[in-house]
């Protein structure tokens, strides 16, 4: 195996970033199937195993279940696990996501987030992945290509400090199919800022113990509290490596990034490629003198709560795009902010709906949707943006 | 048992679901309503032998080439080990398990095997120092042998008294060399005497030596002169002189010279000694016809002596009982009746009855009756009361076997023991288990058919050319094969069923047998239904 | 005597366990940990055994143990056994250990995959013919005619044949065993221990409660299965080569069936289309066997 020194910027896409992601990290088992949009990921990954550029253990199995069931066992013994899917594939994995979490064992994933059927659909929504938001995964949100390939990195140390399992997701055809320029790091830098997996526990005949047997209500309770005290010290882990990230390799994300949040009034809430469109569409608002900005939520879970208020305690509104929809309710996303908010601070939300099943939300639906925060003073918790009716 | 693993929160718990101890805490015993306990079953074959000899030990030692402590154990129980492995009726064989299998196993031919590997062997005996008792025996038939030879062992100086020249009682006048060759029975004799019993031959009680003088000079005496007074029928008691009492032809045959008998020779009865006594007069060239007053069913010869004699030429007339004896111009003329058979009588054996003016005639040369011997204990007429007296064998029950007069000399000798005050040797090994080995307990999933060893049989022709021994001993390459073959009924044999089988891993060997940890035990009884030979036993638990 | 039918002493199930009186399974477990050694890891599925070797803090096993979801025991062992490859240890023996639902119903496509990329790995199904653990449901294990809490009557459905499935796979041996045989499972164990690639036994383990039998008579009807050829006992290599246990003279299902509380509602024709039925599928079995060009053994 080559150990790169050198740092190199390709113009790769973003399921090309996941795999290189994935090797940087040195995952050790793979185990994926193929499924529209992630198929590169699996497909590069492969050429690395085969290539030798990746020492790794890749299990082609029959179904997403069995890909997670084979982490699971994989990352018992202590292998650093990694896979990727998306829509159906990771609803089949739902299953598999509890036990991975219940049995605390920190498996990276990439889901290309991709509307669920039926009807089918294989283009961009959150639906997929924020259907997964109690299984006891982290998730984060990506923006570029860039972010893809970091945060594969990033989230391997989290995961491993605080022993949970991390999804880092991205958009369907958006991110996944589209190149951009991303700056791969060498093998060396990134084996320095990621050490080798050395779980204190593990599934060992040297030390025999029985994994995940059967919890009475005496004890159960118990493990639910530690999954969510590691969870709220996820938070700080996340941030701590982020800046870890950024003195080795000059980039950091934050868990919510703000952009030219100064003075704003109102801030639009986004995650996702989402986020790239509005930037073009606040620079100009800013620059045409509006009282607007921007806060890019990265971090889903845990949810970084505490952040977001301090972040949105001078602004007067928010309007939070959501790809995706909570039926009965609305978007997940404002859902959750209102929640983190309710207790502490009063600021109206209004919730946009906009993008679902890959609807191209453009510069223009960003604006109305500003423009709709500006001029309403009652919020709405749900808006239908750019549906035909 | 391991610990129970409690914890007082989060705190102290491990951060995943990672076992701490083992389930060994759970003591699973509790659940247990039935106890599996291990009992040995007293074997059939045990249970029936007259001289009370362990046969599944005696076996499972012969399977493992324990020649010699098979031997000894024999000796245990039994100081004629190589008489009684020809003589026996073997009651082990009949009543053996596996003869609801394939066939019971060859006990007699293993005992004879085990006896004459084991010819110049001295029983493995206990020291003892000599108690300076004295103890008289009159007679040394198998009686007084098994006796004389239990009470040396435990270091009484025995004297043997024997009226005959030389000792041996009914084993060398009545019964033929072709069943017990007399080289044999020198042999066993030789071993006795190395215990130091001192046989006095040619002194008949009551004649060359009175009984009182006998109960003085001794401190017990043991009677064991066996049953010699024969049976005539009381048709034929007037006509006494022209017939021979089996006891007498065998007696003269095997002592001295065979009387001249002729060529046509009419035995009357149907028990061993008949057969004894026509078989013998083949080998002396007559044509004898044995007459027996029952059918072939009811005969109390065993029934492999019946099928030899068949074989050897021997005639047979049943339903048949003398009425009378003359002697015309061609030698005898005998007249029997005709009989049917009745009701059973006391012997459990159908009544014979006559069939009136059925009688039917037979010429011969000479007539033999051959219809029981009985016991003459006029000797002892004023001894009844002396508790130094004892009587053992044919003397007290009336002609019977050699295994069972073997085994009345040990009671005997158990019983003088007591009596002189000397403790008998005989170890708490031989007492036997209180129940009795049930067929339901056998798993027969254990046993697969496997073919009987028989002793091979010298050809009729061979036989009949004089005296030979008609049953050859069997190698020991089938004697190790036929032991194996046996079961052994209620006996644990480590076979490790018990310990395979069980679900919870509760049951440990331990010193050669086996332990069940009753902590863990649940009572499933799978070692009971497994065990092949019914050693286990389930027992209720007390709540 | 061959060594491979020596039965080890060593316990690596402990007692205390929470296996039923008479458990087939626990005895399982018990002989093919005597036959694979403290060098193993266990991969357990939802089954039986998730509650026979106890629940937290606690195992009655004493060589590792992974609890994992139902259909994924083949999967689970799968991963193990590429995480220990990466560690460099190829010694370690991963056995996945499910029951027949595990197996034959919500465990096949896994189990398939497995056995398609013949990941080295032993998958042993103890085969209790029904869903025991929930409390007897039917399974497609279960037997024609078996009674379940899921066919009140009698189950009027063929059982599954697992091993010609798994042996169209062309794994490297498949076998069948039955508890009743403990030296002729632990001679399998150690063959399929020796061998690499992904090994297949499936094996008879009665459960008294759900059999209806009493306990002492799980050893019995283990047996009987194999001597009435309901359950006979033989060996795969590589999907064609077959060698068979045979008994010569096969007892009569009946003495089967009339014992157990399961088949109490079967007819005197029932039993005959079961006699029938065996007897085919023995027929099948050898002609397959005949066919692939292997011998009796």
């Amino acid at each position: 195996m080559i150990v790169t020194t050198e740092e190199t910027r390709e113009v790769i896409t973003g399921n090309h970033a996941v795999s290189h992601g994935a090797r940087l990290a040195r995952a050790q088992v793979i185990s994926a199937y193929p499924i529209t949009p992630q198929t590169q990921v699996v497909e590069l990954l492969s050429s690395f195993c085969e290539d030798g550029s990746l020492d790794a253990k890749f299990i082609q199995v029959e179904s997403e279940h069995s890909a997670m069931a084979a982490l699971v066992g994989a990352s018992s013994v202590g292998a650093r696990c990694f896979t990727a899917t998306s829509a159906h594939g990771l609803a089949l994995m739902h299953e598999m996501l509890h036990w991975a979490a219940g049995a605390r064992l920190p498996i990276v994933m990439a889901n290309i987030n991709r509307a669920m059927g039926a009807p089918w659909s294989v283009w961009t929504d959150q639906n997929d992945s924020l259907s997964q938001r109690d299984t006891g995964w982290m998730q984060i949100y990506c923006e570029s290509n860039q972010e893809v390939l970091d945060t594969v990195i990033q989230a391997y140390k989290t995961a491993e400090r605080v022993a949970l399992p991390a999804m880092l997701v991205l958009d369907a055809f958006v991110l996944s199919h589209t190149a951009e320029p991303v700056e791969i790091p060498s093998q060396e830098a990134v084996d320095d800022f990621l050490p080798p997996y050395e779980p204190d526990l593990r599934l060992s005949t040297e030390d025999p113990h029985s994994f995940s047997g059967l919890a009475t209500p005496d004890t159960y309770m118990e493990f639910r509290y530690g999954i969510q005290k590691s969870m709220e010290r996820a938070l700080e882990e996340f941030q701590r490596v982020d800046d870890e990230f950024y003195e080795a390799f000059g980039r950091r994300y934050g868990l919510i990034e703000q952009y030219r949040t100064d003075g704003a009034e109102l801030l639009l809430v986004t995650s996702s490629t989402i986020t790239s469109t509005a930037r073009v569409v606040i620079d100009e608002l800013r620059d045409s003198g509006r009282h607007v900005g921007l806060l890019k939520i990265r971090l889903f879970r845990p949810f970084p709560g505490e952040l977001l208020r301090s972040l949105v305690a001078n602004a007067k509104k928010l309007a939070v795009i959501d790809r995706n929809i909570g039926f009965g309710v609305g978007g997940i996303f404002a859902q959750e902010i209102r929640a983190a908010l309710y207790n502490h601070i009063q600021i109206p939300v209004f919730g946009f709906v906009a993008g679902l099943g890959g609807r191209d939300v453009r510069p223009s639906l960003i604006r109305e949707v500003i423009e709709y925060a500006e001029t309403h003073e009652e919020p709405e918790d749900l808006i239908w943006k750019g549906v035909k009716l | 048992m391991s610990k129970k693993v409690s914890f007082s929160g989060f705190s102290d718990m491990p951060p995943v679901t990672v076992s701490q101890g083992s389930m060994s805490f759970n003591a699973t015993g509790n659940w247990r309503y039935l106890r599996p306990v291990y009992s040995e079953k007293l074997a059939p074959c045990r249970n029936l032998c007259p001289a009370g000899t362990d046969v599944p030990k005696v076996l499972a030692l012969i399977a493992e080439e324990k020649f010699e402590e098979a031997y000894h154990l024999i000796w245990k129980t039994n100081p004629l080990p190589a008489i009684c492995g020809r003589v026996c009726y073997h009651p082990c064989e009949s009543s053996c398990t596996r003869s609801g299998i394939d066939a019971g196993v060859s006990v007699q031919a293993l005992e004879r095997f085990v006896s004459e590997m084991c010819l110049d062997l001295q029983p493995d005996l206990p020291s003892v120092k000599n108690s300076g008792k004295t103890v008289a025996v009159v007679g040394s038939g198998p009686a007084g042998l098994s006796c004389a030879a239990f009470l040396a062992r435990d270091g009484v100086n025995v004297t043997v008294f024997e009226a005959e020249e030389r000792p041996g009682g009914m084993l060398r006048i009545g019964i033929p060399s072709y069943r017990l060759p007399r080289n044999i029975l020198d042999r066993e004799l030789e071993k006795i005497a190395r215990l130091g019993v001192a046989f006095e031959c040619s002194c008949k009680v009551g004649k060359d030596l009175t009984f009182a003088s006998l109960r003085r000079n001794y401190d017990a005496v043991f009677v064991a002169t066996g049953a010699h007074s024969s049976r005539i029928p009381p048709p034929l008691r007037d006509s006494r002189d022209l017939v021979m009492t089996g006891l007498d032809f065998l007696k003269a045959t095997n002592l001295s010279t065979p009387p001249e008998i002729g060529k046509l020779v009419v035995v009357v009865g149907g028990g061993n000694t008949a057969m004894d006594a026509a078989r013998t007069a083949v080998r002396l060239g007559a044509q004898p016809v044995v007459v027996y007053r029952r059918s072939r069913e009811e005969m109390p010869a065993g029934d492999e002596e019946v099928r030899e004699a068949e074989e050897e030429g021997v005639d047979f007339i049943f339903l048949a009982s003398p009425t009378a004896v003359q002697r015309n111009s061609r030698g005898l003329e005998i007249e029997f009746q005709e009989m049917v058979l009745g009701p059973p009588d006391g012997s459990g054996r159908r009544r014979p009855i006559p069939v009136s003016g059925s009688s039917f005639t037979r010429q011969a040369d000479t007539v033999i009756l051959a219809i029981g011997e009985d016991a003459d204990l006029s000797l002892l007429s004023t001894y009844e009361a002396d508790p130094g007296v004892f009587v053992g064998g044919d003397a007290q029950t009336g002609s019977s076997t050699v295994p069972d007069a073997v085994a009345a000399g040990r009671q005997a000798a158990l019983a003088i023991l007591r009596y002189v005050g000397v403790p008998a040797s005989e170890s708490a090994t031989l007492s036997k288990p209180a129940n009795h080995f049930s067929l339901d307990a056998l798993n027969p999933d254990y046993f697969a058919v496997f073919p009987r060893v028989e002793p091979r049989h010298l050809d009729v022709e061979t036989r009949l050319s004089g005296f030979p021994e008609i049953i050859q001993t069997i190698s020991s390459l089938e004697a190790v094969q036929e032991a194996q073959r046996c079961i052994p009924c209620g006996v644990c044999n480590q076979c490790d069923n018990c310990w395979l089988y069980c679900p919870e891993g509760a049951i440990s060997r331990v010193n050669g047998a086996y332990s069940i940890d009753l902590n863990y035990c649940k009572g499933c009884g799978i070692c009971v239904q497994e065990c092949p030979r019914g050693v286990i036993s389930l027992v209720q638990e007390e709540s | 005597m061959d060594e491979n039918l020596v039965v080890p002493d060593a316990e690596l199930l402990t007692p205390g366990h929470l296996g039923c009186q008479g458990c087939g399974a626990a005895l399982a477990m018990r002989y093919v940990l005597k036959a694979l050694g403290e060098k193993t890891i266990v991969v357990l599925p939802a089954c039986c055994f998730s509650i026979i070797a106890g629940p937290f803090p606690y195992s009655a096993l004493k060589i590792p143990l992974l609890h994992t979801a139902f259909e994924t025991a083949a999967v689970t062992a799968s991963g193990v056994r590429a995480g220990l490859d990466c560690q460099g240890d190829s010694e370690t023996t991963v056995l996945a250990w499910a029951g027949d639902g595990g197996t034959f119903d919500i465990g096949l496509q896994a189990l398939s995959g497995t056995a398609e990329r013949n990941d080295n790995i032993l998958y042993i199904c103890y085969d209790n013919e029904a869903y025991m653990n929930t409390g007897v449901q039917r399974s497609s294990a279960t037997p024609w005619g078996a009674w379940t809490t899921t066919t009140p009557h009698a189950k009027r459905k063929f059982k599954k044949d697992i091993m010609l499935i798994m042996a169209a796979h062309r794994i490297p041996y498949a076998a069948t065993a039955s508890v009743a045989y403990p030296e002729d499972l632990i001679a399998k164990v150690k063959t399929a221990k020796k061998t690499k690639g992904t090994r297949f036994i499936h094996l008879l383990a009665p459960c008294p409660p759900g059999w209806k039998i009493s306990s002492e008579q799980t050893i019995k009807f283990a047996r009987l299965a194999v001597q009435t050829r309901i359950f006979p006992l033989y060996e795969v290599e590589d999907g064609t080569r077959y060698r068979f246990h045979d008994i010569s003279e096969p007892a009569s299902v009946e003495e089967y069936l009339k014992a157990q509380g399961r088949f109490k509602n079967l007819s005197e024709e029932d039993f005959e289309l079961i006699q029938e039925q065996v007897e085919e599928r023995w027929a099948y079995l050898i002609g397959l066997a005949a066919m692939t060009g292997a011998g009796n053994g």
